[in-house]
């Protein structure tokens, strides 16, 4: 409802104005000095360029109103490593804080609508990081994880005075 | 060409916390301190939150770093199950592979549900944090020396810490030595966070940390590893103390009644000949030793020292009654 309002406003003040500028023209053009037309004409664009981007504002509401797939996606997917589905596993906006995280069959539902262009990180522990760019051909996500390969190891630290072993 | 080596050195100068001391951390340490109750369930999160506030590079690393240094408990059991192993299958690759896949997802599943692992954890979610932050963090593999590692030659490597890239330069830091001390016998961990590990000077990091790549030395010299060996042996404290470690250049020394053993360092602070001192231990008593040919001169510390009969003695050096370097001197007649 708020949305079709806007449009119609916004095509209302299209009509108003440009009518407005017309006879503003002609009365104008009856005092007609070659600078004042200059200056009118390049206020004209200004305005029509003005008009022009409200309509595809129009345009752009009435679009996302009717086909709402083609801009806002709806991102699912399943996340699994060599051995099968992976539990637990992040996935985030990139540069942001929304996420979801893998259920026991490594399913997950993005909880927010996505913009073809937006990368998804995905973490877990032990594995790969891995960026993934959404985009309107891909809004299931079937993504295979690698472990990394980490070699453990540890020396504590100590603050033991030394102590030489000695045979005495 | 010498010279202009030499200008370009002292130019660029070694990477080293006191490149940020324009730096204020105390705004990352805060966020660090605010985010104690975080798990490591979910780690974009986690980097998101440590660093969405800081403006600089090296206060997002600070926060994350710390983060881990005051979150993460070393384990000591896990740390001598794994020394075990990898000391008992050090000549077979493919079983210390098992084993380090096996327990790889072990000391993972650890890190996630306990918040407790060995040192590569530490290194690991350093880097991990710091990639999710779009900071060049990486691991380095080596072996690091305590008073309690014995390393020899065929032991495989031990250790690991970071090197991070602030504005274009390479720094090291170790978040498993800064986070506490853990008791082996107990099992306990005791959180004791130390500062001095946060980009340390690479000549001083070089004396315990030996890396496998010795590019990442970050140091003009390249260190053998035999010379690695017989460094001397450093505390935390050495640390938070001292700039750099000039002499002894060795652990072992064997020398003679007559020689005077020169003992030099360059210190973080200000230090009064009163709180300089070395106790020596022969093997059956230590004893308290002041030293009266002290010089101070630009927090360059240097005095001498000339051991009156033979023996086998453990010499440790002191600053204000800590613990900071250990040498063993064999002195004949």
């Amino acid at each position: 409802m708020q949305n079709s309002r806007i449009t119609q406003h916004g095509f209302d003040n299209f009509k108003t104005t440009y009518t407005f500028d017309i006879t503003k023209y002609r009365i104008m053009k009856t005092i007609t000095t070659n600078r004042i037309a200059k200056v009118l004409g390049s206020l004209i664009i200004v305005m029509l360029v003005g008009l022009n981007s409200n309509m595809t504002y129009a345009q752009n509401t009435q679009n996302d109103m009717t086909s709402s797939a083609d801009q806002k996606l709806t991102v699912k997917g399943k996340v699994s490593d060599d051995e099968g589905p992976l539990p637990g596993v992040n996935i985030v906006l990139k540069g942001s804080k929304v996420g979801a995280v893998t259920d026991e069959n490594g399913m997950f539902t993005f909880p927010q609508a996505l913009s073809s262009g937006d990368v998804l990180v995905f973490s877990f522990l032990g594995f790969e990081n891995q960026e993934i760019k959404v985009t309107p051909k891909n809004t299931f996500i079937n993504l295979m994880m690698t472990s990394e390969f980490v070699e453990m190891m540890g020396a504590p630290n100590s603050d033991k005075p030394y102590r030489s072993k000695r045979s005495n | 060409m010498r010279y202009i080596l030499l200008f370009i050195v002292a130019v660029q100068g070694y990477a080293q916390q006191s490149d940020f001391d324009h730096v204020d951390f105390e705004k990352a340490d805060s966020i660090a301190l605010s985010c104690n109750n975080e798990g490591l369930d979910n780690l974009p999160q986690l980097a998101f939150k440590l660093t969405q506030d800081l403006d600089t590079d090296v206060e997002r690393f600070r926060a994350i770093y710390k983060w881990v240094c005051t979150n993460i408990a070393n384990d000591y059991d896990l740390y001598s199950r794994n020394k075990r192993k990898r000391v008992k299958f050090k000549n077979d690759s493919l079983q210390l592979k098992l084993w380090n896949d096996r327990f790889k997802t072990k000391i993972f599943d650890k890190l996630l549900k306990k918040k407790r692992t060995i040192c590569t954890g530490y290194a690991y979610l350093v880097q991990e944090l710091s990639k999710l932050a779009n900071l060049d963090c990486r691991m380095v593999h080596g072996y690091g020396k305590t008073s309690m590692t014995t390393i020899e030659a065929e032991d495989p490597p031990n250790h690991t810490w970071n090197a991070i890239k602030l504005n274009g330069k390479w720094y090291l830091c170790d978040p498993t030595w800064a986070s506490g001390i853990p008791d082996p016998d107990t099992n306990i961990f005791t959180f004791n966070y130390n500062d001095g590990y946060f980009l340390a000077h690479p000549e001083l990091f070089a004396i315990n940390h030996f890396p496998l790549e010795s590019r990442w030395s970050l140091t003009d010299t390249e260190t053998s590893f035999e010379a690695f060996l017989d460094t001397p042996i450093l505390y935390g404290n050495a640390y938070t103390n001292l700039n750099l470690h000039l002499a002894p250049e060795h652990f072992s020394n064997n020398i003679n009644t007559s020689q005077h053993i020169k003992f030099q360092y360059e210190l973080l602070y200000q230090v009064t000949p009163g709180e300089v001192r070395l106790d020596i231990d022969n093997g059956f008593h230590s004893r308290r030793v002041a030293i009266d040919n002290i010089v101070i001169e630009n927090k360059r510390l240097s005095f001498t020292h000339r051991f009156e009969h033979s023996g086998f003695y453990d010499v440790h050096f002191y600053l204000n009654d800590r613990l900071i370097s250990t040498y063993t001197f064999d002195v004949s007649r």
